[in-house]
């Protein structure tokens, strides 16, 4: 692979279980919380891959293993093709360098006793090498100018701020060590709507200025396609659909993805009539006791007895390979198929469902 | 008019001074009508919505005038116990967060129960057998065993089935919900949703639902109010608010989400923040956010202008807001 499309994360395999246990002296594991159950993707230079899921799904646990804040139970992570997932010590501390996140409650993840000066300087405490002593100040009064607050408050507390200029603080942290990559786990599903329209744009901003990639993970759907370049869909611990925006928004051929987009309510009142939603029944399975072969079956309307037995593979169906639209992309399901264009309401499966 | 709410005043006693939370607000709802009040945080749409139900936190709270009438009687003048009759049998609430408002330590079936037999003087038996009714119309699956478990044992979704559930159960002619899918994924807030109407048009209630999300509010409501600093900005039926919004503040919202289908380059975003409720701006209280804000706007404060059939702003520049091209 030539070095300018070597890209900057690749991730495979990725797993992490949550053991769970009983007894106090002699403690057994008695089953696991299958939090992350095999994932891959890779994201490129200056791009966003939004990875969208309800909760439960893993989105965010997949943030806090990009980011070294747990250790994987298997699957490895690269960062610019060298191998970061058993690193430790002084390695470890370099690359994470260059990997940051942005948290998704800027209520509790900005140390209340803190100003904001050592807030967003904290990082240079813990890398010195990133900028000499006497600089940081200086760096310091510049990323806040950057996000867009004035460097005069460099010496207030966090709850001098509104949520989305905390927000902001937030992202000036995270750029302080100047990273190629930034994990923001839902950075504006607490934000009012006036508000996040700003941050949002702030990050694209940022993303050009200071040439990100961007690991933007949200449950809002049209937030993520407002800003991503491609967009994986988990569920349960998996990506079951994965491909470019255009592809996942208007060509979905995974039946959860079909699903979820047809129940984002759409602020239209004339689209009310002809809009076919496609109602899940029941609730997600516990991710301790998750269901053979597809993990969707379970709420799926199209499900057969082979889903039950096999485990589809996350690549581009039968049916669409070789063909060049934009359905063919990677879609882990054994019955792909696009939505006939009009009606699907017949498909809405509503009553008992398991759960 | 099933409930009118007419010149509603609420304010806070707080460290930093008095918080005006509702600053005249009137809306009404009919029978089998859905009215949304649509607003961001701090915008007053809950503090009016616990006014009317009769649960606002007095002190801090205080109302400082107005009136609530409900089917012709001004509730503000009624005794609490007389209240506490229309409570529940009259108008009943959805909260976001059904965890915090089950008690975490009664079995679901008895706080069912419990509105039997307290508003309906049942027995406990009887008052069971009602409950799992209920868990039945709310499609709970195997309501039967369920009644006996506890709110922790439940789903989010199903939880928040139980709340419409104990909302319904004696039959209200008002039902508010507020922000009953805020804390919901979106396939099981499509669930409830879908659930919330059915039986709204079932037993042909007025629901006031209160809500930030302009999409929820497309697919149910056949009225908005839209509130912000405690007013109501712009008052209108469903489908003309989002044709073309009478007031800057509803066309920046509408303009600021980020939709399906429309990938834009950059969204327009309000400026500014919302103003402290200690220190609302002279003149409209949206007029530091304003692109469309002139002289008058800083001295005046606009009254609610009558801008069509049904339809009020509460907006100096209406006829360039409504009629205008851009910002």
């Amino acid at each position: 692979m030539a070095p300018t499309t070597e890209p900057v994360l690749q991730v495979s395999g990725l797993v992490k279980h949550y053991p769970l246990t009983r007894g106090i002296l002699f403690r057994r594991q008695i089953g696991a919380v299958r939090a992350v159950d095999g994932v891959d993707f890779t994201l490129g230079r200056g791009e966003t891959l939004g990875i969208v899921g309800e909760s439960g799904c893993g989105k965010s646990t997949v943030a806090k293993l990009l980011c070294h804040l747990e250790r994987p139970t298997a699957g490895s992570i690269r960062f610019r093709g060298e191998d970061i997932t058993g690193l430790s010590g002084r390695a470890l501390k370099a690359v994470r360098r260059n990997i940051q996140m942005v948290f998704q409650d800027p209520y509790t993840s900005l140390n209340p006793r803190m100003t904001v000066g050592d807030i967003v300087g904290e990082p240079y405490e813990i890398h010195p090498e990133a900028a000499p002593k006497g600089e940081r100040r200086r760096r310091v009064r510049e990323l806040l100018d950057v996000v867009g607050l004035n460097p005069e408050h460099i010496n207030r507390y966090p709850h001098q701020f509104s949520g989305g200029q905390r927000q902001r603080i937030g992202i000036a942290r995270a750029l302080a060590l100047r990273p190629e990559v930034v994990v923001a786990d839902e950075p504006v599903s607490a934000l009012d709507v006036s508000v996040q329209a700003q941050v949002i744009n702030l990050m694209d901003r940022l993303q050009a200025e200071f040439a990100l990639s961007y690991v933007f993970i949200a449950h809002d759907l049209s937030v993520v396609r407002h800003i991503a370049d491609r967009v994986a869909v988990m569920y349960l611990g998996r990506i079951v659909e994965t491909g470019s925006d255009a592809e996942i928004y208007e060509h979905a051929t995974h039946p959860y993805t079909q699903a979820l987009l047809s129940a984002v309510p759409v602020p239209d009142p004339e689209a009310r009539a002809r809009r076919a939603r496609i109602i899940l029944s029941g609730d997600v399975p516990s991710p301790t006791d998750i269901p053979s072969g597809c993990r969707f079956r379970t709420r799926c309307w199209k499900a057969r007895e082979r889903c039950a037995l096999e485990v589809p593979p996350l690549a581009v169906p039968p049916a669409f390979r070789g063909t060049p639209g934009p359905a063919a992309h990677d879609s882990a399901c054994h019955f792909a198929e696009e939505l006939p264009a009009g009606d699907c309401a017949e498909l809405g499966v509503h009553g008992n469902g398991p759960g | 008019m099933l409930l009118e709410v007419r010149e509603l005043y609420v304010e806070f006693a707080t460290r930093d001074g008095i918080a005006r939370a509702v600053n005249g607000v009137s809306y009404g709802v009919d029978e089998g009508e859905t009215l949304a009040v649509l607003g961001e945080s701090g915008s007053g749409k809950s503090v009016t919505a616990q006014a009317v139900m009769g649960i606002l936190d007095t002190p801090p709270g205080r109302i400082t005038g107005g009136e609530i009438l409900f089917r012709g009687r001004d509730l503000l003048r009624l005794k609490e116990e007389e209240r506490r009759g229309i409570r529940g049998a009259g108008m009943a609430m959805i909260f976001q967060d059904a965890l915090s408002a089950l008690n975490p330590v009664v079995p679901v079936g008895d706080q069912l129960g419990e509105m039997f037999v307290v508003h309906r003087g049942m027995s406990r038996k009887d008052a069971r057998a009602r409950a799992v009714e209920l868990m039945d119309r709310v499609r709970i699956p195997a309501a039967a065993q369920r009644v006996r478990d506890y709110p922790h044992q439940f789903s989010g979704g199903m939880r928040q089935r139980i709340m419409i559930a104990m909302a319904m159960a004696l039959e209200p002619a008002l039902i508010i919900a507020d922000e009953p899918t805020t804390a919901l994924d979106v396939t099981v807030q499509a669930q409830v949703m879908d659930l919330l109407a059915e039986l709204r048009r079932a037993y042909r209630m007025g629901l006031i639902l209160i809500t930030h999300d302009l999409g929820v509010v497309a697919d149910v409501a056949d009225r908005i109010a839209v509130m912000y600093a405690g007013r109501i900005v712009e008052s209108a039926p469903v489908h003309d608010i989002y044709k073309a919004p009478a007031h800057p503040y509803t066309r920046g919202l509408l303009d600021s989400v980020p939709r399906l289908d429309r990938k834009g380059r950059e969204l327009y975003a309000i400026k500014g923040l919302p103003p402290n409720l200690t220190h609302i701006p002279p003149g409209c209280p949206f007029h530091p956010r304003c692109p469309m804000a002139r002289d008058v706007c800083r001295t005046d404060v606009p009254p609610l202008y009558e801008v069509g059939a049904d339809r009020g702003s509460a907006c100096h520049f209406w006829r360039e807001c409504l009629h205008g091209p851009d910002h």
